[in-house]
């Protein structure tokens, strides 16, 4: 005996399965919560061994370095720069300017000098959305001079920003 | 005992048992335990009448809620909540369902104008009345796209009023314009329609015309609206060094600045483009849908072959839209970068990144389902059999393709694969994850797409053009150029650093645009007034051609649903990109499974009322009810009551 289905039931069982189909794989892909970073609290007692440590959480919450942005230790085809060793190579990047002068430029000005192989594109990090404090920069760039060099920023270090 | 008095019974049962619970509800209340009247009376005389436990409680707890009611504040709501759903899942689904009314009833005068224009300038009178059957679904369509913007509109002043008397503070000079506009829509859409056949069809046209200026005005406001949330400013050398400066429409808290940065913000005009776009293909897929609805429930040979060439022609219309789709949204996915990296970066390699595997599961089946019905269309033709054995060599680059377009950078891997592969991504299939070879595979899905397309136009038809031969190599020379330089820049990417591979999606992108526009333009004379090698026959499509048309508009609609929510969601926990924080407690962005769980209750109602506006469109062509006839000659109305 063949099996006939009405048609309006057919047209409702198309709509459902498609639907749930597409809503399957909706459930299979990874799945993630994005939720806004939390505050990073600096206080003024804070070491450069501190700041390294808040700078390290902002690169990787607040300040969105490291949110597909840059990497730190990959090589081949990446977007950005990768960071690993940039505290060490901070100093030779542009002639007449320190490691730290450089890191702040980098963050404030980022159009100021684009690495050769990269496109321009990185937003100063102190504007919104992004918006950090100037302590946070600070932070940001004592966990910069951190990657392969010697931290030497405080909350104290004028930036000239 | 028929159905009606059964029916009629449950209801008086209902009626009665509602009456019974209120009336022993009041029964109760009324008889709770009393003071004996007379000891009342005697207290009262004495002044001494005092409450019962209970009526002391009640009066205690009403002096208390006034007190506190008196005693506190008025204070502007920042947010309201909706129970259980939520106050964002509430608006989000308001917002799209308002958004695919209103995307439906922009497009169909869109391509019913077109059509009808044909008709004239062709003098047939088949297109003026395809076009009329188009216009049929508007009327009911602008109802549900006003009611569902009422929705919305109370809802966002309801559950965010504090922001949205943000959005009005800063747009508000455009609110009085938007609805002026709104009113000469309504009369222009309702003239247009009422007005077919009435009035001289230079008039008719303009009213389409006007139709579809007014409505795009309409779209372009509202479109300043919602970009402006995403990119509230615009980019500009102010200083003229070269480099585009952020020149913001508002100041730091948020106050307006100027109007005009406000309104044609940075996305606006790409939004515009897109959204254009996206609505006559989505437009054309739900009309597609509405005809295979009717073909389906056709019952004469004349009914399914009208309903059949709707269809073709709503399909068409859907595939014609569909393939400049991809290169609109590449246009604004740059735009996007271009003006913030840091939303670029979480809609394509951030939070978002995973959900366009599920669009290119969504557009792979869009093409497959369009390409599905151009080759059963071909069975409509007599000596159609030629080019079918093209079919499985255009199935396999599409099946290609798809597969290449839905293959993830990063797989979903368990610790032991990931250590078998050497980390998250695989050695080689990895590859295919990448842009190069996405922006292949959706150029030569384009490509194949539009070869699907001149195989069923020459179905049946034989050129007479003196140099055939000619235009045919030049167009394969045309054809396979392009697909060969997709190719090579696809290869080549994988040789360079991004910042130039990044710009390999422009040649790619042009030089497939550049063929679509050459080849048509060698086959409208190649094929006009070819000889037919047989008869179109319309309406002998089988019925699975017509349930692939409602899976593409289903398709379409999903695809609407998700890439609405990416819009939206890329700003995260900014109301407005930048400057106003969400503070509420939905400032955070939600899995992708749950974003898909709201999209499919989108679609679903969407779908539920399409088939209200379906239904009552189909309403026009049914016979006028009349008295049944009964034996002595009289008439009966229905229920047995004689006229």
């Amino acid at each position: 005996m063949k099996l006939s289905v009405p048609m309006p039931l057919r047209l409702v069982l198309l709509v459902l399965g498609t639907t749930a189909f597409y809503m399957y794989l909706g459930q299979i892909v990874p799945q993630k919560e994005a939720h806004p970073p939390p505050p990073v609290l600096i206080s003024a007692e804070m070491t450069t061994e501190d700041l390294v440590a808040v700078g390290a959480e902002l690169a990787s919450g607040k300040g969105q370095c490291l949110v597909g942005c840059h990497t730190v230790g990959q090589s081949g085809p990446l977007r950005y720069p990768d960071l690993d060793g940039i505290g060490a190579r901070a100093a030779t990047q542009i002639e007449g300017l320190s490691g730290l002068e450089y890191l702040a430029q980098s963050l404030y000005e980022p159009a100021a000098f684009i690495v050769p192989g990269f496109a321009d594109g990185m937003q100063a990090i102190d504007q919104p959305p992004i918006s950090l404090s100037e302590d946070e920069m600070k932070a940001v760039i004592a966990w910069l001079q951190s990657l392969g060099g010697t931290p030497t920023v405080t909350l104290d270090t004028d930036l000239g920003y | 005992m028929n159905r009606n008095r059964i029916l009629f019974g449950i209801g008086v049962l209902a009626f009665v048992s509602v009456i019974v619970t209120v009336r022993l509800g009041g029964f109760l209340v009324d008889n709770e335990y009393r003071q004996p009247d007379r000891q009342v009376a005697a207290q009262e005389e004495q002044g001494e009448a005092e409450l019962t436990p209970r009526q002391q409680g009640i009066a205690d707890e009403q002096a208390a809620d006034e007190a506190e009611a008196q005693a506190r504040p008025y204070e502007e709501a920042e947010y309201r909540t909706v129970p259980f759903v939520g106050s964002r899942v509430t608006v989000w689904v308001l917002a799209q369902l308002h958004l695919l009314f209103a995307a439906f009833v922009l497009a169909v005068p869109l391509f019913a104008f077109i059509i009808e224009f044909v008709g004239y300038v062709k003098k047939e009178e088949r297109y003026n009345k395809l076009a009329y059957e188009f216009t049929k679904l508007l009327s009911v369509s602008f109802s549900m796209t006003a009611t569902f913007g009422a929705f919305l509109t109370f809802g966002l002043i309801i559950l965010y009023p504090k922001f949205t008397n943000y959005l009005m503070h800063i747009f508000s000079p455009t609110f009085l314009p938007y609805v002026l506009l709104f009113f000469l829509e309504a009369l222009f859409l309702y003239s247009y329609y009422y007005g077919w056949g009435k009035f001289g069809p230079k008039m008719h046209l303009f009213l389409g015309f006007m139709l579809n200026i007014v409505g795009t005005a309409i779209m372009f406001i509202a479109n300043a609206w919602l970009t402006f949330m995403m990119s509230p400013g615009r980019r500009d050398d102010v200083d003229g060094d070269g480099v585009p400066d952020f020149v913001s429409a508002v100041s730091e808290s948020g106050a307006l600045l100027s109007l005009r940065d406000a309104f044609f913000n940075f996305t606006w005009m790409p939004i515009n483009i897109h959204r254009i776009i996206a609505n006559v293909a989505f437009g054309g897929s739900i009309a597609a849908a509405y005809a295979a609805f009717r073909y389906l429930q056709a019952k004469t040979d004349e009914e399914k072959a009208h309903f059949d060439w709707m269809g073709y022609v709503g399909n068409f219309v859907a595939i014609i839209a569909f393939l400049p789709l991809p290169f609109a949204g590449y246009y604004l996915a740059a735009e996007i970068y271009a003006f913030s990296q840091t939303l670029g970066i979480q809609m394509m390699g951030g939070t978002f990144s995973w959900l366009f595997v599920i669009q290119a599961a969504l557009i792979g089946n869009l093409f497959l389902g369009a390409n599905y019905y151009l080759w059963l269309g071909m069975g409509r033709m007599e000596g159609g059999v030629h080019f079918q054995k093209f079919i499985k060599w255009l199935l396999i680059a599409i099946a290609l393709c798809f597969a290449v377009w839905a293959t993830p950078r990063y797989a979903i891997s368990s610790v032991s694969e990931i250590a078998a592969m050497g980390g998250s991504s695989h050695p080689q299939l990895s590859y295919l994850g990448q842009m190069s070879a996405k922006n292949t595979a959706v150029n030569i899905l384009i490509l194949s797409t539009y070869m699907s397309f001149l195989l069923y136009r020459r179905t049946g038809r034989q050129s007479v053009h003196p140099h055939r031969d000619l235009l045919t190599r030049a167009q394969a020379i045309v054809f396979s150029s392009a697909a060969a330089l997709v190719i090579f820049y696809g290869v080549y990417g994988y040789y360079v650093d991004a910042a130039i591979r990044i710009r390999f999606a422009i040649p790619q992108v042009y030089s497939v645009l550049a063929a679509l526009v050459v080849i048509t333009v060698i086959d409208l004379p190649l094929y006009r007034n070819a000889a037919q090698s047989g008869e179109t026959k319309w309406g002998r499509m089988p019925a699975v051609s017509q349930y692939a048309l409602i899976f593409i508009a289903l398709s379409f609609t999903w695809l609407m649903g998700l890439m609405g929510y990416v819009r939206s969601g890329l700003r995260q926990e900014w109301h407005v990109y930048g400057v106003i924080l969400d503070t509420s407690p939905d400032a955070y962005t939600p899995t992708l499974g749950f974003a898909t769980q709201v999209v499919s209750v989108t679609v679903l109602i969407f779908f539920g009322l399409l088939g209200v506006v379906f239904w009552l469109s189909s309403l026009g062509g049914k016979k006028d009810w009349e008295p049944k006839p009964v034996a002595d000659g009289r008439d009966q109305l229905e229920g047995g009551q004689a006229a």
